[in-house]
Parts: C-alpha cells; structure tokens; sequence
C-alpha cells in the first residue's frame, strides 16, 4: 500500500448548546463502510470528554484539547473549544484515505512515504492536528463574518422558541466547501491550510 | 438608497483630493475610480466599456471590501433580485450631482450572484445648470 497516510475520517463543528453545526464525513480505509449516524455517536462521546476536561479544571491555556479518545486501534479523536464554546473535533484514521478517494497521485504520495511511515511508527502528534484547527476555526469566523448568517438561527433554543421544524445545521455552501478542502488537504506534518 | 451619503461625501472627497473641475467624462471616471472608490474603499475598479457618444461607462470591480464573506442566502430570491452593493450606486448618484452631473448607474452583475465579474454601469444623464432657488414668494 502506498499510501498509508493517516488521514481526517470526519470533522465535526459543535455549538456551544451541544447542538450540531456541521458534520463532514471523508471516505477513509478503516471508516468507508461507517453509517453517518455512527459519526454523529462518536462526537456525541466527545461532548463528556469536553465537559470532564473543563470540569476537572486540566484544561491547558490554549484551547487545544489534544487527543480526546481512541476508539479502535485505527480512529482517534481530536478536539478543539473556541473562547465562545464552540467545539472542533476531528476523527483522524491512521490507514488514510480509501484510494479511489484520495486526490493524492502516485508520485506525490511517495514523497509523502517517509513522513507516512515515521507518523505511523510513533503516533500523531498533538501539534500535526493544530494547523487543522486554526484553519476549521478561521472558516467558522469567515463564516460568523457573512452579514446573512445568523448565530441565532442556528441555536436550537430559538429553534424551539420558534416551533421551527427542521435541521439547525450550518447549510452555507462556501463553509461546506472550506471544510470539506481542509479534511482532504490536512496530511501529518502539514504547515498551514 | 446611498444618496444622501454621497451628498456629504462629495464634501469629504473634495477636501481630501484637492482637485479641480473635471473637463470631461472621461475625466470624471477615472477620477472616480482611482481617486475617489481609492480613498474611501482602497480599491481601483477598472473603468470600461465606453459607450461611442462617451456618456456611459462601466466599472469592474475585482475586488469588493463591502462584499468580503458574503454569502446571498440560498432563498431563491436574493440570488435574482439583491444587488448587494448598490449601496454605491446611490453614493455615485449624490456625488455626481453635488458637481453638476445627474448620472444614473445600476449594476449589471455580481460575483455574488454568481456572475464571473462585478460590474457597475455609469450613464451620464445631463448637466445640470446652476439654477437660482426658486423664489419664496
């Protein structure tokens, strides 16, 4: 196998109520047959990690939570909080992307072999995840910055206030689309995105 | 909408460019483009598409501070019938007539909407004379 590049499995963006803003999900090796909801579990466990964290006071100065849980030998979770409660959390899969997936071609995915291999020997590190983060977290602030998006709109307190049917999620096309670039980009090692 | 702004802009755009009359359209538009959308906006649309009798024109826009990160709602209104920016057509409008120039300007397309280039369309409509007030009584 060439390329055995860890890779981003599904990102999701968690609003400050617990509510779902947005869940991506990329085909990976370990993850191709996942059922979506079986994501939406997944982050749903992050959300106690985040609260045993704060609540227990380890949280480090920078909004980094580093690795949140392994699920299985091949999935792990990352996970980031923004000052207004938003959380980021990334499923990384140490096998990669499912080839025909993968928008690497052959040669670059050599280059990319001696990172590949070195990441799988010693396991992510904390910092091969942060550039990820700050670019989702910038594409939030984009987003937040769009005079049409309305916070509130997407809270489900006002949602129910309201008696509004329906999905609350974050349904901008260009947030999609940088969301779903930084997921395909991201590889170990990366400098910025 | 914006022609009030445009009417105290004028003031502004006046004490801080220091220049004189224009003598003609052409004048006018460039000034308009590299003097006046620079000072208040830092930006340069390009002046084009003149018109055989030089009394229309068009701007382009590459970029548009106003427009940075916005998205038209996916309503299947805003993307036919918002034109985000046209705030600057009313601007341009009060402007130009504090110098003597009724003009008539209306955008003919936007990136936002979807259009490849952001594109402002300038009609000089007439000179306006200097009139006298009419009287009170």
């Amino acid at each position: 196998m060439a390329s055995r590049t860890p890779a981003v499995a599904c990102i999701g963006i968690i609003g400050k109520l617990n509510n779902p803003l947005h869940i991506s999900i990329f085909p990976t090796i370990s993850a191709s047959e996942t059922d979506p909801l079986e994501f939406s579990f997944l982050l749903s466990t992050s959300l106690d990690i985040f609260e045993a964290r704060l609540a227990s006071g380890q949280k480090t100065d920078s909004s980094d939570f580093g690795l949140l849980q392994a699920i299985d030998e091949n999935l792990a979770m990352y996970g980031w909080l923004t000052n207004t409660s938003v959380k980021i959390v990334i499923v990384i899969d140490m096998l990669g992307h499912t080839p025909a997936a993968s928008p690497l071609t052959s040669e670059t995915s050599a280059q990319r072999d001696p990172r590949s291999t070195l990441a799988a020997a010693t396991g992510l590190r904390d910092a091969d995840l942060k550039p990820a983060f700050r670019a989702l977290q910038n594409a939030y602030i984009g987003l937040l910055r769009n005079p049409f998006y309305d916070p509130d709109h997407h809270s489900p307190v006002t949602a129910k206030a309201e008696r509004r049917v329906g999905s609350t999620q974050i349904s901008s096309k260009a947030f999609i689309r940088e969301v779903k670039r930084i997921g395909d980009a991201w590889y170990p090692g990366v400098g910025s995105l | 909408m914006g022609y009030n702004i445009g009417m105290r802009l004028i003031e502004d755009f006046l004490a801080k460019s220091s220049t004189g009359a224009c003598s003609n359209f052409r004048e006018v538009a460039d000034m308009i483009s590299k003097v006046g959308f620079k000072i208040f906006l830092n930006v340069t649309p390009t002046v084009t598409n003149w018109s055989s009798d030089n009394k229309q024109f068009s701007l382009i826009f590459e970029e548009n501070p106003l427009a940075d990160f916005v998205e038209l709602p996916d309503d299947g209104k805003a993307q036919d019938e918002l034109w985000y920016s046209n705030i600057f057509c009313g601007v341009l409008r009060g402007c130009l007539e504090m110098v003597q120039m009724q003009v008539e300007v209306h955008f003919v397309s936007d990136i936002l909407r979807g259009n490849d280039t952001t594109e402002m369309r300038v009609t000089l409509v007439r000179y306006i004379d200097d009139e006298m007030p009419p009287d009170d009584d």
